[in-house]
C-alpha cells in the first residue's frame, strides 16, 4: 500500500454523493488564488500536490478547499514567502475584521 | 486516428503498440504512478512528449532532464483481482517512461 | 453599488471557517508584500466563473456540426481549441471520442487533475475521495449511480488523468438532434456528459 494519501485508487469505499454542490464565494476566491500563484510562478502545482500529500492522515479529515488552503500555507511557509509570525498576525487581523 | 504527441520525444525508448510493465517500486516521496498500477502490464496507447519530472518539480527542482511521458492502456481484468465489469472494459493511465520496462 | 471592503465575505456565506480565514490572511499578506495583487485574483475568479465554463459544450456541439474540426481536435485538443480561438492555458487536452463500442470516463485518482480551461471547476463529486476510488476499479457501478447504465458489449475505458494531459469526452450525437444549430447542440452537453458520468439527452 502507497504511503501517500492521496493514492486511493482503487479502495473500497461506500456510495458517491452524485450533486454537485457547487462553491462557496471564499471557495472561489481561494481556488483564484492558487491559480494566481501558480500562474505568477511563485509556487509550481507539483509543489502544492505534494504539500497536500505531506498532511499524511490529516489529509482524511479535512475538505478538498481545507485541504488545498493548509497545503497552501505550509508551502508558502517552506519556500519562505512569509514567516509564522506574520501569517499569525494577518489571520488575528483578519479575524478581528469578521468579529466586528 | 493518430494519437496526439504535445513534443517530440525522437530518443524515447519505448513507441505506440509495445508491450510495458510498470515497475512495482514503492519509493517514498512525490510520485505520480499510482499505486494500484504498479506492477501492471499494458500496452503504449501514444507518446505524450517530454515534461519536467514532477518528482522533482515536487521538492523545488527544475525537473531536467526532462522525461518522456506515455498513455499506457491496461486491460482491467488484468488490473484489478475480481473486475466485475466487461472483458473489454480498458483503463488508461498516464506513466512516465523511468517507471516502465519491456514485458 | 456599495464599497464594502473588497474581502468582505458573501452575506449568504454564513460565518467564516478557519480555513476562509486563513486563505484570505494568505492573500492579503502576499498582496501586501507586492507578490500578487486582489485584482489579479479577481480576474482568475472572474475567468472561472463567467469565462472556462461556457467553453466545453460549445466546443464540442463545434466538433459535431464540423467534422473536420472534430478530427481536429481528437487530433490535438489544445492546438484545434486555439485555432478557434479558445486559449487552453496550461492544459494539454485529449478529446476522447465515444462510439457504439467504446463509453469515456475521466478521474483524477491522485488529486483533481481536470480541464479547467475548457470546463470550469471540477463538481465536488469529482474531487471526492468516493468517486477517486472506485471509477477506476468499478466504473459501470458508480456510472449507475449517476442514473447512466452502459450496456456489456460497450467497453467503458477509464482515463486516469494523473499526470500532464487533461481529458475530455466527445459524446455520440444523439438521434433526433438533425438539423439543431450550435447553440442547441450546445445546450445538451452538459458538463456531466463531458466528463463521461452521463449520456446527452434529447
Amino acid at each position: 500500500m502507497s504511503p501517500n494519501p492521496a493514492d486511493i485508487g482503487g479502495q473500497a469505499a461506500g456510495p458517491i454523493d452524485t450533486v454537485d454542490h457547487g462553491m462557496k464565494f471564499w471557495e472561489k476566491q481561494a481556488n483564484a488564488l492558487r491559480n494566481t500563484l501558480t500562474s505568477r510562478k511563485l509556487v509550481r502545482l507539483d509543489e502544492l500536490r505534494r504539500a497536500a500529500e505531506d498532511l499524511g492522515d490529516r489529509y482524511y479529515r479535512l475538505g478538498y478547499f481545507e485541504r488545498t488552503t493548509e497545503a497552501m500555507r505550509n508551502l508558502l511557509l517552506e519556500k519562505g514567502l512569509f514567516t509564522r509570525g506574520e501569517l499569525d498576525g494577518k489571520i488575528e487581523e483578519v479575524r478581528k475584521r469578521y468579529d466586528s | 486516428m493518430t494519437p496526439s504527441t504535445y513534443t517530440p520525444a525522437p530518443e524515447r525508448r519505448f513507441n505506440v503498440g509495445d508491450r510495458v510493465r510498470v515497475k512495482n517500486a514503492n519509493p517514498p516521496g512525490h510520485r505520480r504512478t499510482p499505486a494500484y498500477i504498479r506492477g501492471k502490464q499494458g500496452e503504449i496507447e501514444r507518446v505524450c512528449g517530454r515534461f519536467p519530472n514532477p518528482e522533482e518539480l515536487a521538492y523545488g527542482f527544475d525537473g531536467e532532464p526532462r522525461r518522456v511521458l506515455y498513455r499506457v492502456q491496461f486491460k482491467q481484468r488484468e488490473v484489478w483481482g475480481s473486475y466485475a465489469g466487461s472483458n473489454h472494459d480498458l483503463i488508461e493511465v498516464e506513466i512516465y517512461e523511468h517507471w516502465l520496462e519491456p514485458a | 453599488m456599495s464599497h464594502a471592503h473588497p474581502h468582505d465575505p458573501a452575506k449568504d456565506d454564513g460565518p467564516p471557517s478557519e480555513h476562509e480565514i486563513l486563505s484570505r490572511a494568505i492573500q492579503e499578506l502576499l498582496e501586501e508584500k507586492g507578490l500578487l495583487t486582489a485584482e489579479q485574483v479577481r480576474k482568475r475568479m472572474e475567468l472561472f466563473d463567467a469565462e472556462f465554463p461556457q467553453r466545453g459544450s460549445r466546443v464540442i456541439a463545434h466538433a459535431w456540426a464540423n467534422p473536420a474540426f472534430r478530427k481536429r481536435l481528437l487530433a490535438d485538443g489544445k492546438a484545434a481549441c486555439a485555432e478557434w480561438g479558445l486559449d487552453l492555458e496550461a492544459d494539454r487536452l485529449i478529446a476522447v471520442e465515444n462510439t457504439p463500442r467504446v463509453h469515456n470516463v475521466i478521474v483524477c485518482t491522485l488529486c483533481s487533475c481536470y480541464p479547467r480551461a475548457l470546463l470550469g471547476m471540477p463538481p465536488t463529486w469529482y474531487k471526492s475521495e468516493n468517486y477517486r476510488r472506485r471509477v477506476v476499479r468499478e466504473p459501470r457501478a458508480v456510472l449507475r449511480e449517476f442514473g447512466t447504465v452502459i450496456p456489456d458489449e460497450v467497453s467503458i475505458r477509464v482515463h486516469d488523468s494523473n499526470a500532464d494531459m487533461r481529458y475530455v469526452v466527445v459524446p455520440m450525437r444523439p438521434k433526433g438532434t438533425e438539423g439543431w444549430d450550435e447553440e442547441q447542440l450546445a445546450s445538451i452537453l452538459t458538463r456531466d456528459t463531458l466528463v463521461g458520468v452521463a449520456l446527452p439527452k434529447v
